[in-house]
């Protein structure tokens, strides 16, 4: 049997501040999508990022491993500022893991191809290896029998599915998940869900942007909560979901629907 | 008028290698005008303003003036400027190539323009860079999109290569013209000549359906 990959590394003595924000700005045009953000994410912490759309929750994560450059402030991984250069990102890249909501399966590979090919172009592994892998990482996500069917045959939770262990293949020190489950039909919403809590139990570090909000009740070690490109308030779920500070927060909460 | 069609027969061989050499042409400015298409959309489409431009004014350049001007260019102007005589073949397929690599980088700029900007971006959060992603994500999806319009070209490219007669290429058009001048069986000739484009096209015009039915609109 294949050695399924480490997924999260355990607690470190010292500083475990993998992610680090300080003041992170950013406009598109007119629209101001980040106005000042500082957080940070610890080793093995699962964050999720709620609140209403366009308050950017998705930019921040997206400047994570800079598929967006942020106009201020500054984003620490690892202790180290994120480069600014596209040469100098593909490193730092290669140790997150993206998810996204509209999956970004390669339509023309498999689901084991998919799962392969960041293994075989960015890390060079031989074709057995990376086979190996990605058999392995189907039956982690408990699509062991989907190995060559094409993106385009499996439903949007298996699709999503197959996205996630195609992030596992690089072994991410954490994995960004950008709305997982809101391109998803509510039956299938719940796979993918039990995948990523899965995943966190084995002390993966995860943000995660979710509008889930049941999810982040049970899973997450700390909910972060966006308004107009600004956190209003974070915390531990219980006391978000049950006795926010802010008045926002429980507007937003009411607004979607939950009640403590 | 009575009709003579054993001249047909006579001069099978002139017909036959002229056949050869239209095919030859079509495959060989096909081999250069892909890859050179290619190569024009992802310097169109690329960061570097100075590439795209020149990319963008090649393109816009051959693709609106007429092929036969493009011949007889590439057959008076290239000797002077490359210091060269080639042969016709060569200059014809010359004309030809630009020709094609020209239409052939719009169509590629399409099929590139038409692949989500997600599938790119999926492909540098796993760590790849501009160019793996192009090669392993992006262009494989785009030319899957544009094989139906590649298979047109080719069709129109097969009957276009008649146009290199004009400068004496002894292609398929060129022979068969030069045996009816030598023997003024006009009608025989240009029969001949219709009946072996017709039946070497109409395949390839099927072969074409059949891309546009396999791989049309997918997605």
């Amino acid at each position: 049997m294949t050695r399924i990959p480490p997924t999260g590394s355990p607690a470190q003595a010292g500083p475990d501040l993998v992610l680090q924000y300080r003041g992170v700005r950013k406009v598109f045009g007119d629209f101001v999508a980040l106005d000042g953000v500082s957080t940070q994410v610890r080793r093995g912490e699962v964050v999720c990022l709620i609140g209403p759309s366009g308050s950017g929750k998705s930019t921040l994560l997206r400047c994570t491993n800079g598929l967006e450059k942020p106009d201020g402030g500054e984003i620490l991984f690892d202790g180290a500022p994120l480069p600014s250069d596209e040469a100098a990102m593909r490193p730092v890249r290669r140790r997150m893991g993206m998810v996204f909501q509209s999956f970004e399966l390669f339509p023309h590979k498999t689901a084991l191809e998919n799962i392969a090919v960041g293994p075989r172009i960015v890390l060079g592994f031989e074709e057995r290896k990376t086979r190996e892998l990605g058999e392995a990482l189907l039956a982690k996500v408990g699509l062991s029998d989907k190995a060559a069917s094409y993106p385009a045959n499996l439903s949007g939770g298996q699709q999503q599915r197959v996205a996630i262990a195609r992030a596992l293949a690089m072994e991410p020190e954490v994995m960004l998940f950008d709305e997982p489950t809101s391109a998803l039909d509510p039956e299938t919403i719940g796979e993918v869900l039990n995948v990523m809590k899965a995943l966190a139990e084995e002390g993966m570090t995860m943000v995660v942007v979710t509008h889930e909000m049941s999810f982040a009740r049970r899973v997450a070690d700390r909910v972060v909560v966006f308004e107009k490109g600004r956190i209003i308030e974070e915390g531990p779920p219980e006391e978000i979901f049950e006795r926010p500070k802010v008045d926002r927060t429980g507007e937003f909460l009411s607004h979607i629907g939950w009640s403590a | 008028m009575k009709l003579d069609w054993w001249v047909v027969w006579q001069h099978r061989d002139a017909l036959v290698e002229g056949t050869l050499v239209t095919v030859a042409l079509t495959m060989v400015t096909m081999l250069i005008a892909v890859p050179g298409g290619i190569m024009l959309a992802v310097m169109r489409l690329g960061r570097s303003r100075p590439l795209a431009l020149a990319s963008a004014s090649f393109v816009e350049f051959f693709r609106n003036l007429p092929l036969i001007l493009v011949v007889y260019w590439a057959y008076y102007v290239m000797p002077i400027l490359l210091g060269v005589q080639l042969d016709a073949f060569t200059t014809g397929l010359a004309a030809l190539a630009l020709n094609v690599s020209a239409y052939n980088a719009e169509t590629f700029r399409a099929g590139i323009a038409s692949v989500r900007k997600g599938q790119t971006e999926a492909a540098l959060a796993l760590g790849m860079s501009r160019w793996q992603a192009l090669r392993e994500v992006v262009l494989p999806q785009a030319a899957r999109r544009v094989l139906p319009v590649l298979a047109s070209t080719w069709v129109s490219l097969f009957k276009d290569t008649s146009l290199v007669s004009v400068i004496a290429v002894g292609d398929l058009a060129y022979n068969a013209m030069r045996v009816r001048s030598q023997t003024f069986r006009v009608l025989e000739m240009l029969t001949a000549m219709a009946v072996i484009y017709w039946g070497l096209g109409y395949p390839q015009a099927k072969l074409v359906d059949w891309l546009h039915r396999r791989f049309g609109v997918r997605e």
